[in-house]
């Protein structure tokens, strides 16, 4: 089935933000602070206006006082008058071309007074650290107090830590151990971008690289004070999103800018500044104490999970502030007795956000590689441990899920039963890892119009395209629905201001959420004789989630002089229940594993003294064609998925495990078990060294050895 | 500064400034289907063919194409279908992003001739990193145009 939006694509005519071109359109580039914490005590202006071609330079004074976020209201359009992470924009050029507006923001003069700063979570969350901001828990969306740590941003506890210590206690075989994740970045390969106009009549219009449309209007609306009614997003093709494509970022900023100067405006940053200054994955600490009885059945854990959220709050989506995949940790697993804690504080560090199933990757990091260790402990083979001890239908999870059905049992056997070792260099040992991960698959909100025409049929939706290939699966799923030909279908995707809000891309939650939508539409469209355009509006409310296993197998080759590891394979085994359209759905888990290798293996956005390091992509390294292993997927039939179509999620289920299945498998051939990623050679080497365990911080990130 | 050159075979002549960058030189005409991603010459979106050589055009002088053949993806995807062709064929692409510089490289292990390995296709597409589809789908789909 060929997508959609291939064509398009592969001759150049697809359009995305930095492609849009308006009559009169200005561009926008930003003076950045040098600084993670200094106050911006005076701008001069003046050598930036004499460059040709500038319209107008503008500071957080001249912009007033709105904040945006996601959930947390904090992130200013400019910073001012006190700048919280190197790379916070401080001064906005618009120039009637993009080099003008560049060369002018670098001539800026801005004078600041650099105050200390707060650049590690540990040390933020001291007594005595500088603040982040005076009074966090003021924010609109704020879930702190006046009580709290100042630099807290959220914290988050489940479970009962009085019966976790008393399982923990009565435990025959117990692991306490620490996993560190490096900052991380989403990798998209389009840097943020956007375009905005502001009719004479005050109508906003926004081009934007941005998956969820309506709560961009939403967002823009509120930082703004502004109707919603008045903003329209417009539709575009999004360069990769993997989480770090749902926030405002730009935007409110570049519609302030049309504002005052009467023009559109576009902003597209340029890589440099995205990857000091968007919105990366939070680095963190995770503690997991893990406990089992003498057969090797999980007693009890306590995990206790301390991230950096950066300078900002506003690039979390969720209520709680936190990342839901720290929250779930432990859930393919029958535990009596677990607590967590989950606490995301603020740093002068660059503001961090979501990225493909946040917070999953770090916690199944720490938790599969704990339950690997507790094996060793336990004598049990790492296989056994997961056989005696993952969920069966029905069963509770540790936060108190149950599932219809829980499919980690033949998912793990179908994972086995297709591995086969492969050799590996003489002189080299050769490790086999295991890990898994579970994810349910919820709705979300969904509006389609059908527009029928004769014998063909137009859609239209809201829903961005950002590479997962949903506009080809809205029309398969119709096409399925209506028992009509893919072809007579035609998908249009329309602005904000055409359709009832919904919750655009992400979660893995939009092929199921069709799924509904679909059959929904098919029944309004034949109840309607087929005549006349239908709406259809879906509530998720009413949709029982399901969730889906996913289990990777690695083998790799470790060689014992140098440490150098090598992934030979990485064999995913993922739960299905029905699969619309195979080539995407392959794709999905591809790109997942080798997103998870990235992780394990290379991927470090490393903070030096609070600044990050990396100018481009060829410091901060994310997997070419010739780094990643060979990928083998095997699909799990036979699941219950939601709908009509009868899905199940897969866009955050193989980047995952990856990470723990490389570790487990490193531990499995060489005896040293590296508790911090990147998976380095440096780091296996010091475990070959020093007496089989890689635990010792990175110098670079702690100071100590 | 005057510049002569050839763009997806038709002649041009175009007074630009001596910092222009081959990739605002193609875009400011329209041609928009040639990408920034990461702007210093590794990530490969910005892959044009300079007389049937891929090269980075977000680091390269418009100035350096005088006299030459400047192919763009536009322009590569109509003298090349079948290469279109075993992307569509194999679905070679998720977000689009990479995927002018992806044709673009296709071509020009093309225009070199051969029936390249495996391996040596990978080789060829060290330079075009792509985050969405784990490469092996767009590996396939070259050696497909190859095949043609």
């Amino acid at each position: 089935m060929t997508r959609i939006d291939a064509l398009a694509k592969l001759t150049g005519r697809a359009v995305y933000a930095a492609d849009v071109d308006l009559p009169g359109l200005c561009h926008a580039a930003v003076a950045r602070s040098p600084f993670p914490h200094a106050r911006v005590v005076a701008v001069d202006p003046g050598p930036a206006l004499e460059v040709p071609g500038v319209v107008g330079v503008f500071t957080a004074a001249d912009l007033g006082q709105g904040r945006y976020g996601r959930r947390v209201r904090d992130v200013p359009l400019l910073a001012g008058p006190e700048a919280r992470f190197a790379g916070e924009r401080v001064v906005a050029v618009v120039a009637e071309s993009r080099l003008a507006a560049e060369r002018a923001a670098a001539r800026v003069r801005i004078d600041y007074e650099e105050l200390p700063a707060a650049l590690e979570a540990e040390a933020a969350l001291a007594p005595a650290a500088p603040a982040v901001h005076e009074a966090a828990w003021s924010y609109p969306g704020a879930v702190v107090s006046p009580d709290d740590p100042p630099n807290l941003q959220s914290r988050v506890r489940h479970g009962s830590p009085e019966e976790a210590e008393r399982a923990l206690a009565a435990s025959a075989h117990l692991v306490d151990r620490t996993y560190r994740l490096p900052t991380g970045h989403q990798g998209y390969l389009e840097p943020q971008a956007c375009v905005a106009r502001v009719d004479p009549e005050g109508r906003v219009h926004v081009w934007m690289a941005n998956k969820s449309p309506y709560r961009l209007r939403h967002q823009l609306a509120e930082c703004l004070d502004l109707d919603p009614d008045l903003i329209q997003v417009h539709p575009v093709a999004i360069g990769g999103d993997f989480g770090g494509k749902g926030s405002p970022m730009d935007a409110p900023l570049c519609v302030e800018l049309a504002r005052r100067v009467g023009r559109p405006v576009k902003l597209v940053e340029r890589y440099h500044e995205d990857l000091a200054s968007a919105n990366p994955r939070h680095s963190g600490r995770v503690r997991v104490r893990l406990g089992c009885d003498r057969e090797g059945r999980l007693t009890g854990f306590r995990v206790d999970a301390l991230f950096d959220g950066g300078a900002y709050a506003g690039f979390k989506p969720l209520p709680t502030v936190t990342l839901h995949g720290l929250e779930e940790v432990g859930s393919s697993y029958r535990v009596p007795a677990a607590a967590v804690e989950v606490r995301i504080c603020y740093t002068h560090t660059v503001p961090r956000g979501h990225m493909r199933a946040p917070g999953a990757p770090e916690a199944v990091f720490a938790f599969e590689s704990a339950l690997d260790e507790l094996a060793r402990e336990a004598g049990l083979d790492p296989i056994e441990i997961r056989r005696r001890n993952l969920l069966a239908d029905g069963e509770a999870n540790p936060w108190g899920a149950t599932w219809v059905e829980a499919r980690g049992r033949v998912t793990l056997e179908a994972a086995l039963e297709a591995y086969r070792p492969l050799p590996a260099p003489p002189g080299w040992r050769h490790g086999r890892g295991i890990a898994v991960y579970d994810r349910p698959t919820r709705p979300g909100r969904a509006s389609l119009r059908l527009v029928p025409s004769g014998d063909r049929l137009m859609v239209e939706t809201a829903l961005p395209e950002q590479g997962g290939g949903v506009h080809t699966v809205l029309r398969q799923g119709l096409a399925r629905a209506l028992g009509m030909a893919a072809d007579r279908i035609e998908v249009r995707q329309v602005s904000t201001a055409e359709l009832p809000p919904d919750d655009g891309v992400g979660g893995s939650r939009v092929t199921a959420t069709l799924s509904v939508a679909v059959a929904r539409a098919a029944e309004a469209l034949r109840a309607s004789g087929a005549r006349e355009p239908v709406t259809v509006v879906l509530d998720p409310a009413t949709v029982p989630p399901v969730t889906s296993y996913c289990v990777q197998v690695a083998q790799v080759a470790v060689d014992p002089e140098s440490g150098q590891v090598r992934v030979l394979e990485l064999l995913t085994a993922v739960d299905v229940a029905e699969v619309v359209n195979p080539d995407a759905h392959r794709l999905q888990v591809e790109g997942g594993a080798v997103m998870g290798y990235g992780l394990a293996c290379l991927e470090d956005l490393v903070l030096e003294d609070g600044r990050v390091w990396a100018a481009s992509l060829g410091e901060f390294r994310i997997p070419s064609p010739v780094d990643v292993p060979a990928l083998r997927t095997v699909l799990v039939p036979g699941g219950r998925g939601i709908g009509a179509l009868g899905v199940k999620a897969v866009g955050e289920l193989a980047n995952v495990p990856t990470a723990a299945a490389i570790a487990n498998a490193v531990a499995d051939a060489v005896g040293v078990r590296v508790r911090d990623l990147p998976l380095t050679a440096e780091r296996v080497h010091r475990g070959l060294t020093g007496g089989g365990e890689g635990t010792e911080e990175d110098e670079r990130r702690g100071g100590r050895r | 500064m005057k510049l002569r050159f050839r763009l997806n075979g038709e002649p041009v002549e175009a007074e630009v400034p001596g910092d222009l960058l081959l990739l605002d030189l193609v875009r400011d005409r329209g041609l928009t289907g040639t990408k920034e991603g990461c702007g210093v010459g590794v990530c490969g979106a910005c892959t044009v063919l300079l007389d049937d050589r891929p090269v980075s055009s977000c680091i390269l002088p418009a100035g350096c194409v005088e006299g030459r053949q400047v192919w763009t993806v536009e322009g590569v995807a109509r003298r090349h279908p079948e290469i279109v062709e075993a992307f569509l064929r194999h679905e070679g692409l998720q977000c689009g992003a990479c995927t002018p510089g992806q044709v673009v490289m296709a071509a020009a292990l093309k225009l070199r001739g051969g029936r390249p390995e495996e391996a040596v296709v990978r080789e060829h597409l060290a330079g075009n990193l792509c985050r969405c589809t784990g490469y092996r789908a767009i590996v396939e789909s070259v050696r497909a145009a190859l095949g043609d």
